[in-house]
């Protein structure tokens, strides 16, 4: 994702962020309002607080902006509050505190039928179990949308059936959900959800209870997706992979809070404390890092030869541009030499040696073993 | 839970010595030092013998006062004259118009109509048993009862599914209700079929609005129970995808929630059909007329060859409306209009022509009288068979033998207890398997009996419960272990039992009449044969549901079969077993109520009495007793406040 170039100039873009989250908190139990309200009660541990009050937070002071027509991966392990969140962008769980905007509109604020437009227009979910009507035909459960708006029969059936297709479903219309495999069920939860051409698409673990051919099939289908109509999306996932093969940002959660946020690379690049290190170390650095943070100043006769690659571009396509043909590849922005990419550079991404933007040296107990093999 | 458990034990078993480790031996202990501190104390003022005469509260005279008040008021009190007065006669309007339609039809036009709707919703093969089956009754010469009683069916089963149905989506959509409702609608499938006729005749008297009601009351619990659980079981995510695309309530409930309960609510309609036909059958009692009035007037002369006539339909019945609609229940959904519009259209076809022909009605030269050659060979069986066969003895032998061996010393054994003993061990049975509170409500209950003045009877009726409860369970786990150890049995079985739990209650009285007669003996053997199918097929069932992978590991440690049987299966089995004592008594009571209509006496009887005498009180308090010892009987067999659906 991170190679796309139009992701890249979406990213730039100065707008309304599409979802604008701050001091989000979602507890349950008993008087769970009186929690976030009351600070020492916040800073209490998971179960320090249940100890106290009985209460669980699930989301605990998050806060973050989903900028437009970016893919934004909500990532942590169970029971870390992800799915809670983005249940709460729609308040399909009510948060109990914070501020919830989208489009510059407070959500929170919504009334029943104001929150129906939301959730009819605005923005559509794909759910990890599917959630599909099973009495129904294929083309009746994408077509359900636009059925409860009020579409007339014909027309949301034509349109349904434009979906069905475009999630690579045809002929299958008439099919119930049980004569589906998990994959294409899944296909029929997208193509519900496209159907009706919500602004924001909303991801709950959709492919994880899918087989690993399958998922990386349904992986490539929101790539394709992203890049066909660039339309935002807000993912969320346990897979790191996952994470950072889809996401333009990732925001990490653990125990409800929100640990890190920001790109694969930052991420990878530059984790924020010890439980990011961990969760990233075994990642292959060189299919995250790009060009632009393992380049160098270029010399004079550098900047005129060798292969070209976009700032963009990750170490293992420099690897191979350099490998192909044995000499520095120059990174390349709007004919711009901005520096070089050679042996010593890359080789230090791949073991892990170099010292990127914002990477804090890591302190002498703490190394990665990665670190440490590599030395 | 377990962790829980196991910390009060271990905090317990710190404290106290040796016995007490044990959580039932403690509870135990507790009821001892109670009972030892209380029984000397109620021993002092109230003596020990049968339940003490001033504990009593004579209901009779206060309820014969009532019962008068209503019979003197019934054409004039407002409430009688603009309330169930009109309830009265809608019911009986309506029963008489479906009636009426079903004779405009005609025997052709009626068998026409169920085998097509049977086909329609079942399917060729059932479409064909229903059609025989209606033929069936036909030959016997039972058409016009057959008709009555499918009238009187007709019009309970809509009204018990519309109640239910507005019962179980009110449960099914609210907390509140659900928590209210449910223990009322669970408590109300343990009550035997009798106890609901009294009030309804009181109100109503003797007549066909008092049958319909008697059988909605009954009836339609079980379709507010799986209407309730198929709404509150959907799939979670499924709703909330649904409320994610912003849908409204309505259109959840109406897109969403009613679709994905079909089974359950198909499933409601089954069971209800059942219960209906069950309870119709025996609410001729009070004057439903129809099928089981003629076996009700044929047991009564004690004319099995008539009663097999009348119960023969019954069960066919009873058969082809479980199957079509169980079968409904598992098809994905109804076929499409034109069918239907095809089937209506041959149906008033065929009635207009036999109509036409002028033989609306069945053919009085087509019926085969089974009564007298059945009666014949009855009689043949009193010479042979009752008595004097060598070696075996006669069945009449046996039900002489099982009254002096058994029933009568359960009966004096139970009599002669001091009262509060019998309280005593109520209270310890049922505290042991369950908690507190099922216990003190048992307890509460078995004293009413005794309040309400029937203490005696109470315990006849309960020593008959008791043997028939303890042959059941030996014959019923016996043969429900075999069941889950052999696949070839259980195929066998299976069919035999699933017809067997189809019939009403009531039609089991007429072979063990032709057996043994009447008397305590037939009754409990009606209800051994009632009970059993529903005990051997849960033990089957909770057996062969135990977790695979610890029978596995059993194996792999090579445990030999008897060992797997008693360390892991019967086990982990455990709380099925619990459940099939639990519908065991259940039904072995409701059947034994009914065998008062055989000479089964005690509670059954006072009701049969109060009923054919016009002495409602007597019946009333009779009726109360009933309830009190089924709600006993089944808190003392209650494990954890779970509670299954009757026969399933």
């Amino acid at each position: 994702m991170s190679t796309d170039a139009s992701s890249t100039s979406v990213r730039t873009e100065v707008d309304t962020p599409v979802f604008s989250v701050a001091g989000l908190w979602k507890v349950f139990g008993p008087k769970a309002e009186r929690v976030p309200a009351d600070p020492e009660l916040a800073a209490l541990s998971a179960a320090e607080l249940r100890e106290r009050t009985g209460c669980t937070a699930a989301i605990r002071d998050v806060g973050f902006d989903v900028r437009k027509g970016e893919v934004f991966v909500i990532m942590g392990l169970s029971g870390s509050g992800k799915s809670t969140l983005v249940r709460c962008l729609t308040r399909l769980i009510e948060p109990t505190a914070g501020t919830l905007a989208i489009d510059g509109e407070d959500v929170r604020a919504m009334d029943k039928a104001r929150l129906r437009e939301l959730r009819r227009h605005r923005a559509a979910m794909v759910f990890q179990h599917f959630g599909l009507l099973p009495h129904r035909t294929v083309l009746d459960n994408v077509a359900y949308g636009l059925e409860i708006q009020g579409v007339g029969r014909a027309e949301r059936r034509e349109r349904a059936a434009a979906f069905v297709a475009k999630v690579g479903l045809e002929g299958m219309e008439q099919r119930r959900p049980a004569q589906l495999s998990g994959g294409q069920r899944q296909r029929v939860g997208l193509a519900r959800a496209l159907a009706v051409d919500p602004e924001v698409l909303l991801f709950d673990e959709p492919f994880s209870a899918l087989d690993p051919l399958i998922r990386r099939d349904m992986q490539e289908e929101v790539v394709r997706l992203h890049r066909e109509e660039g339309r935002t999306m807000v993912f969320v996932t346990h897979d790191l992979s996952e994470a950072l093969k889809l996401g333009d940002r990732i925001a990490l959660m653990r125990d409800g809070r929100l640990v890190q946020l920001g790109t694969p690379e930052e991420i990878v690049g530059s984790p924020a404390d010890d439980y990011v290190r961990a969760f990233v170390r075994d990642v292959p650095r060189e299919q995250v890092v790009t060009v632009r943070t393992a380049m160098r100043a270029a010399s004079a006769e550098e900047t005129a030869d060798g292969p070209a690659l976009p700032p963009d571009a990750t170490v293992a396509e420099a690897i191979e541009a350099v490998a192909r043909t044995g000499s520095p590849a120059r990174v390349m922005d709007e004919g711009r030499c901005l520096g070089v990419v050679d042996h010593d550079r890359l080789l230090r991404v791949v073991a892990g040696t170099e010292q990127g933007p914002g990477r804090r040296a890591p302190e002498a107990g703490q190394r990665p073993e990665r670190h440490d093999k590599a030395a | 839970m377990a962790a829980l458990t196991t910390t009060t034990t271990a905090s317990r078993a710190a404290v106290l010595p040796g016995v007490l480790r044990n959580r039932s031996a403690g509870k135990l202990l507790l009821l001892a030092v109670a009972a030892a501190i209380l029984v000397p104390l109620l021993n002092a003022r109230w003596g020990s013998g049968s339940w003490p005469h001033a504990l009593t509260v004579d209901l009779s005279a206060p309820l014969a006062r009532t019962s008068d008040w209503i019979i003197d008021n019934r054409d004039s009190h407002p409430l009688f004259l603009y309330f169930f007065g009109h309830l009265s006669n809608a019911v009986v309007l309506s029963v008489r118009a479906v009636y009426l339609v079903l004779l405009a039809a005609g025997w052709a036009g009626v068998t026409v109509a169920a085998g097509l709707l049977a086909w329609r919703t079942a399917g060729m093969r059932l479409a064909l048993a229903t059609t025989a089956a209606f033929l069936a009754c036909g030959l016997l010469g039972m058409w016009v009862p057959t008709m009555q009683t499918l009238a009187l069916m007709v019009v309970a089963v809509l009204a018990s599914v519309a109640l239910g149905a507005v019962l179980g989506l009110a449960a099914g959509l609210s907390d509140r209700t659900y928590r209210a409702l449910r223990p009322v609608l669970d408590t109300m499938q343990v009550f035997p079929a009798f106890a609901y006729l009294l009030p309804v005749v009181l109100v109503f008297g003797i007549g066909v609005p008092a049958a319909v009601f008697a059988t909605v009351v009954y009836a339609a619990p079980p379709m507010a129970r799986l209407t309730a659980l198929g709404l509150r079981d959907a799939d979670k995510e499924v709703l909330e995808a649904v409320e994610s695309l912003g849908t409204t309530a309505r259109q959840r409930l109406l897109t969403a929630r009613l679709p994905l309960a079909r089974r359950e609510l198909l499933l409601g309609l089954n069971q209800t059909i059942m219960m209906a036909l069950s309870m119709a059958v025996i609410a001729s009692v009070i004057g439903g007329g129809g099928l089981g009035d003629r076996v009700y007037q044929a047991l009564a002369s004690v004319d099995v060859g008539a009663a097999l006539a009348a119960g023969i339909p019954i069960v066919l019945l009873a058969v082809v409306l479980d199957r079509v609609t169980g079968a409904a229940g598992e098809r994905p959904g109804p076929g499409g209009r034109a069918g239907w519009a095809y089937a209506a259209g041959v149906t008033v076809a065929v009635a207009l022509a036999v109509r036409l022909l002028g033989r609306p009605d069945w053919p009085a030269s087509w019926t085969v009288p089974i009564a007298a050659p059945v009666n014949r060979a009855v009689d043949w069986m009193t010479a042979h068979l009752y008595t004097g066969v060598p070696y075996v003895g006669g069945t009449a032998d046996w039900a002489a033998r099982f009254t002096t061996w058994v029933l009568d010393p359960v009966r004096a054994g139970l009599q002669w207890l001091p009262w509060w003993s019998v309280l005593l061990v109520v209270a310890a049975l049922a505290w042991l398997i369950g908690t507190w509170r099922t216990a003190l409500t048992a307890v509460l209950a078995m004293a009413a009996t005794g309040v309400l003045g029937v203490w005696k009877p109470s315990l006849d009726t309960l020593s008959q419960v008791l043997a028939a409860v303890a042959v059941t369970l030996v014959l019923g786990l016996a043969t429900g272990i075999a069941a889950a150890r052999s696949d070839r049995l259980e195929r066998l079985l299976r069919p035999v039992l699933d017809v067997f739990q189809t019939l009403p209650q009531f039609v089991y009285l007429i072979p063990v009449v032709a057996l043994f007669g009447v008397g305590r003996a037939p009754a409990v053997a009606a209800a051994i044969v009632y009970a059993f199918p529903a005990v051997v097929r849960i033990t089957a069932q909770g057996l062969r549901q135990v977790d695979p992978a610890a029978l596995e590991s059993a194996r792999s440690l090579g445990a030999t079969s008897g060992q797997q049987l008693r360390q892991v299966q019967l086990p982990l089995a455990r709380p099925a077993l619990l459940l099939a004592v639990n519908q065991g008594v259940v039904l072995v009571l409701a059947v034994v109520i009914i065998g008062g209509l055989v000479g089964g006496g005690a509670l059954g009887y006072d009701v049969v009495f109060g009923l054919a005498q016009g002495d409602l009180a007597t019946g009333l308090v009779a009726g109360a007793a009933i309830v009190c010892l089924g709600l006993m009987l089944d808190r003392v067999t209650q494990p954890t406040g779970h509670h299954p659906k009757k026969g399933a």
